[in-house]
């Protein structure tokens, strides 16, 4: 039994971990009430995939994918392709977490809160101010 | 209701793959899915078609230059979107008055001077900007590229305008430059692109460049073209997002 388990985690244990990380960062955008920590969690989940990727480009005798000598070996060196597209992820994940953050800021700058529910509170007020006002300067014109 | 969801979520993540993981290769193991077709392939010519020996690169600015194009224009545009985003005008503040201004620079907690702040950076900073120019033009033969040179470029402005009480940054990069150079970046990369179609030849082919040095030198020059592209990119996108968050963001020492 014991023997079933290691062998289970040594060759997908890493599968395991990262799926926990993934979920935590899922966990975090559906619960968390502040949307600072939300895009935190977002960016945890990016991790997580990425992380996910780099499990699937390993290989067990490999070395890193700059090579050595002139005769190449394809079973000599780790799969270079999920390096490649994470390389990538990783500066775009760079910019989606400015734009989140530059949105963040205008909702900070309109509304004074980033926490939702005080959010949604705000944004009731002012709408019924709205309807007010309409009601107010096109009276009989009730939607 | 909100936290059942949550739970019933992380069982169903975790517990559904657990079950269904025969789907999941076995880490590690050369005959995998993952491991095999293009891959090998990949590995096997990046020397002698791409003449680079780090195949990450061969994959991203040679096999794949035409993604890697538009990932530098997304980045670009991320750049872009956030001054957009930010172009209207800030609520007014009202400016502290002057005799305030004196008193807080004696009162409260004493200004600390530190070997950090005051040595260190600028030691530092130069180091770090001299190993981007490494890991940029050693890209394709040894470990790094234009990513990541872009990166250290960015976090070297974001630790310069980061520490407290620097009167004068180490490069100054005001708002519009820096977003008119992250335009550059991907404008150097198309631009690499047409110049190999001067050549004869199809987009961003890089053997067939008018350029006259030997074959195989044609690939390296192309690569590094387009990693200095990337890299401008990569660096204005980061410096453009920093200074226009921190241009509506106001911090307690501010002096206004």
């Amino acid at each position: 039994m014991m023997t079933t388990i290691n062998a289970f985690l040594a060759a997908k244990g890493l599968y395991l971990l990262t799926l926990l990380l993934l979920s935590l960062g899922v966990a975090g955008v559906i619960v968390c009430n502040n949307y600072m920590k939300k895009l935190i969690c977002m960016n945890v989940m990016q991790v997580a995939v990425i992380f996910f990727f780099l499990c699937l480009g390993q290989k067990d005798p490999g070395t890193i994918p700059v090579a050595m000598n002139e005769a190449v070996k394809a079973a000599e060196y780790i799969n270079p392709l999920p390096h490649g597209l994470m390389l990538t992820a990783i500066v775009v994940s760079l910019g989606t977490t400015g734009v989140g953050l530059s949105l963040l800021l205008r909702i900070r700058e309109k509304y004074g809160t980033i926490e939702e529910d005080d959010l949604l509170k705000k944004q009731a007020q002012q709408a019924r101010r709205d309807k007010k006002r309409r009601e107010l300067h096109h009276p009989g014109d009730s939607e | 209701m909100r936290r059942a969801i949550t739970i019933i979520l992380l069982i169903v993540s975790i517990t559904v793959p657990f079950i269904a993981f025969d789907v999941l290769p076995v880490i590690g193991d050369p005959e995998s899915a993952p491991n095999t077709h293009v891959s090998d392939y990949y590995i096997e010519h990046a020397i002698e078609e791409c003449n680079s020996p780090n195949m990450v690169t061969a994959v991203i600015v040679d096999y794949r230059a035409f993604d890697t194009m538009f990932e530098t224009t997304v980045m670009f545009l991320a750049g872009l979107s956030v001054v957009i985003i930010l172009a209207n005008r800030p609520k007014s503040r009202i400016p502290a008055p002057e005799s305030l201004k004196r008193l807080r620079d004696t009162s409260g907690r004493p200004v600390y001077t530190t070997i950090n702040k005051d040595v260190m950076i600028s030691i530092i900073e130069p180091v770090i900007l001299i190993y981007a120019m490494y890991v940029l033009f050693h890209g394709e033969i040894s470990l790094g590229g234009g990513f990541q040179a872009g990166a250290l470029i960015g976090m070297t402005y974001l630790l310069d305008i980061m520490v407290v009480g620097r009167k004068r940054p180490i490069f100054n990069l005001p708002k519009e430059k820096s977003a008119a150079l992250a335009g550059i970046g991907p404008f150097i990369y198309a631009l690499t692109g047409f110049v190999s179609m001067i050549g004869g030849g199809l987009y961003l082919e890089y053997n067939k460049m008018p350029v006259p040095v030997h074959q195989a030198e044609l690939h390296s020059l192309g690569i590094t073209a387009v990693e200095i592209g990337v890299t401008i990119g990569v660096a204005g996108t980061i410096i453009t997002i920093l200074n226009a968050l921190t241009e509506r963001i106001s911090f307690d020492d501010d002096n206004n």
